[in-house]
């Protein structure tokens, strides 16, 4: 195998490549990239065998071949070389070494055998579909704050992505919670979704491909199995394996009957409940929301620091039913409104139930809170 | 505790401790189960009796005991499964009576609690008053009896409350105290434990009085930190105050081992009842933990703690067991022998400062 790349081409191609690499180097292999020329196209790829990332990488090729080379030290070579640097990687087959040069810069690196090289690409993906890559974005970004952390309900730790329908339409729902609160977003049903099975995407594969949608901006494809999922994005696809688990039944947990409506402007709420609640450094600190016709209290208390309160009125406020008080963690309700632009709508039962919080103007997303209890 | 000397420093404390209280309010509210052995807990096969009727008792059914060791020494036996919200609000309830004589409560549980009532609110003359008055009170509001114990410190009073259980009430008097530790067998000092009592006995301690007659020197060499504890209620002494509003940190069990503990096979087993003691105690003060501690102790005495927090509390006794023995795993084979094991469970709900508690989302209901 043999290439010239462009310095900035090949170190951007490694730094995405990069946050896939197993850090814990339990196996050698993981911590390195593979190399691989074929068919006059050079490609990058690494695995920490849940996920796989493999990026097309321009250069111009001169030998077929693979090899897999430690992945941090080819980037920090990479990145130390000099701007505009011309790059050639010449590894000879079966050589113990790829040699690197730049300019008078020369270098070999120890490689392990392609052979070796775990292969999470290859199998069948029967269900195929296209979505816009700003969908895909509102997908993850309105869903992934509410994934689980915890361990032992690991078929939490992710999100679960399928088809559903909302009032006659067809939709691709994506759904997260964390036992305590839970969001859902859908879009319209893309062509060839409909038959997909419900699959419960990890945490990192989330966070992988969000940050792969940052600077794409056309159609991301996506592949999938009962086990594994692709998303194509342009020049890069990452392969994953699913969380084999059941996701609960989340629509048990969405109340149908909430009838006590809030609509409080976005901006004055969250700026409301950031500073009410700065009473207190705890991570589970609650906020008091006391309601009554068109006003709405926000208050917070710490027994070190003493208490703080602001009135929202009618001029930001709407709310006819009656009067209610119920207390939320600060950071769900700051996590929620984070995605919401204009009117935040609240739906409750009472204050100790579970309740609706969306968009006004915008009904793809919907999220349930749980609200704390004195 | 009628005493009226000028001089008087004693405190006044009550214990009240409800009798076989999920039970009696499981028979409150079912009269088909009035005069039937009842056993509150799981029927299954993992399942413990959380509770037992005094029926259930007199085959020798108590708290803690697996349902399938009850079901076979009382065939007879109707398992009920426990209702949490409802014994919470009974306990409330209790509470409140508690309260309209005194501040100063400490509960220890739903259905147990100490009362000092020194500088009652209500004063009815004389702690034993106050301590008929709470049991009628109890009787009227709740339809369930309670037995109190009236005595000047809380160790004397706990013993009082089991002197005449149940729907009893005792008093040890100032005069009384000293003597009645006498001839109590150490077995029955809160806080001394089978194993515990075995060893005393091994010493030739049997009574209280025995016990008295030990130096400090002595039972620190052989019962460690205990030691003053010990030596101080063989006199009927204990200075521990009620301590009111006492939020609880931590639940936990633990067992000493009559032969000290070396392998892993063993643990299982040697651990099941305190898992389930543990356990036994969340369900009933309606605690839930996202931390599990446990403690090795080796032979000695040197000891070790291992833990883990979750995200979310500890959701079940099976739960429990398996992190606790996860945490375990890696200690064995121990250096030493190990003489005692114990299991926490801490960061409980409601127990951060501003008392707030996250509830969850029920996947397993329907919401309506």
């Amino acid at each position: 195998m043999k290439f010239t790349a462009e310095r900035a081409t090949l170190l951007k191609a490694l730094a995405h490549i990069q946050s896939v690499v197993e850090k814990r180097h339990t196996i050698p292999i993981l911590a390195n990239v593979m190399l691989s020329v074929r068919d006059g196209q050079l490609s990058l790829t690494a695995t920490d065998m849940e996920i796989a990332i493999v990026e097309e990488v321009a250069a111009m090729p001169t030998r077929n071949g693979a090899t897999t080379a430690p992945a941090a030290t080819l980037y920090e070579i990479v990145r130390k070389l000099p701007e505009g640097a011309q790059v050639e990687l010449d590894h000879a087959g079966g050589a113990a070494q790829l040699s690197l040069r730049a300019g008078r810069f020369a270098t070999s690196l120890v490689v392990l055998p392609v052979e070796d090289f775990p292969n999470l690409t290859a199998g069948t993906l029967p269900h195929r579909f296209a979505l816009p890559a700003r969908a895909l974005r509102g997908l993850i970004d309105r869903t992934r704050f509410a994934i689980s952390t915890e361990e032992t309900r690991y078929y939490l730790n992710g999100i679960y992505l399928h088809a559903a329908e909302t009032a006659g339409q067809r939709t691709l729902r994506a759904v997260a919670t964390d036992g305590h609160r839970l969001a859902r977003v859908e879009e319209a049903l893309p062509d060839g979704a409909g038959g997909m099975p419900g699959v419960i995407i990890p945490r990192k594969t989330v966070n992988e491909v969000r940050k792969l949608l940052e600077e794409f901006t056309g159609d991301a494809e996506i592949a999938l199995s009962d086990t594994r999922i692709q998303f194509r994005a342009g020049p890069i696809t990452l392969t994953s394996k699913l969380i084999d688990g059941t996701f609960p039944e989340y629509e048990r947990v969405i109340p149908l009957g909430n009838d006590k409506v809030l609509r409080v402007g976005k901006k004055e709420f969250s700026e409301a409940v950031a500073r009410v609640a700065a009473i207190s450094q705890e991570r589970a600190r609650p906020v008091k929301l006391s309601l009554e016709r068109d006003a709405l209290v926000l208050s917070a208390s710490s027994p070190e620091q003493g208490t703080a309160s602001e009135e929202l009125d009618g001029g930001t406020v709407t709310y006819q039913a009656s009067p209610l008080e119920i207390g939320f963690q600060a950071r769900f309700l700051n996590d929620v409104t984070e995605q919401i632009e204009g009117d935040v709508e609240f739906c409750f039962a009472d204050g100790s139930a579970p309740t609706i919080v969306r968009n006004a103007g915008d009904t793809s997303a919907l999220y349930v809170l749980m609200p704390m209890r004195v | 505790m009628t005493g009226s000397g000028p001089a008087r420093t004693e405190r006044r404390i009550i214990h009240i401790d409800m009798d076989a209280f999920f039970a009696a309010v499981e028979q409150r509210d079912d009269p088909r189960l009035r005069g039937l052995p009842v056993a509150v807990g799981g029927n299954r096969e993992r399942g413990v009796v959380a509770a037992a009727s005094y029926e259930a008792r007199r085959f020798g059914i108590h708290s803690a005991m697996p349902s399938v060791t009850a079901r076979r020494q009382c065939p007879e036996l109707v398992f009920v499964p426990p209702r949490f919200d409802i014994y919470k609000a009974v306990s409330r309830q209790i509470h409140e009576v508690f309260a309209r004589y005194t501040p100063l409560i400490q509960p220890l549980s739903l259905d147990e609690a100490y009362l000092d009532v020194t500088n009652p609110r209500l004063d009815r003359g004389s702690a034993t008053a106050i301590a008929i008055e709470i049991r009628a009170a109890i009787r009227a509001e709740t339809g369930l009896t309670a037995s109190a114990g009236v005595s000047y410190n809380k160790f004397l009073a706990k013993l009082a409350s089991d002197h005449r259980k149940p729907d009893g009430l005792f008093v040890i008097t100032p005069k009384m105290g000293p003597g009645f530790v006498e001839t109590l067998p150490v077995q029955r000092f809160h806080g001394v434990g089978p194993v515990t009592a075995a060893r005393m006995q091994a010493l030739g301690i049997h009574t209280g009085l025995d016990l008295r007659r030990q130096t400090r020197a002595f039972l620190a060499e052989h019962f460690g930190k205990a030691a003053d504890y010990y030596y101080d209620v063989a006199r009927g002494e204990d200075a521990r105050p009620v301590e009111a509003d006492r939020v609880r940190k931590s639940v936990g069990a633990e067992t000493t081992f009559a032969r000290d503990l070396a392998r892993w096979e063993e643990v299982g087993a040697a651990l099941e009842p305190v898992f389930a003691k543990t356990w036994a105690a969340c369900e009933r003060g309606g605690y839930a933990g996202r931390t599990v501690t446990v403690k090795v102790k080796y032979a000695d005495f040197r000891q070790i703690t291992r833990s883990r927090s979750g995200q979310e509390p500890v959701a079940s006794r099976q739960e429990l067991e398996r992190i606790g023995l996860d945490l375990l795993r890696p200690c064995f084979p121990p250096p030493r022998g190990v003489r005692l094991l114990g299991v926490t469970i801490s960061n409980i709900a409601g127990s951060e400062p501003h008392g707030w508690a996250q509830m969850a989302l029920r996947f397993d209901r329907l919401n309506a």
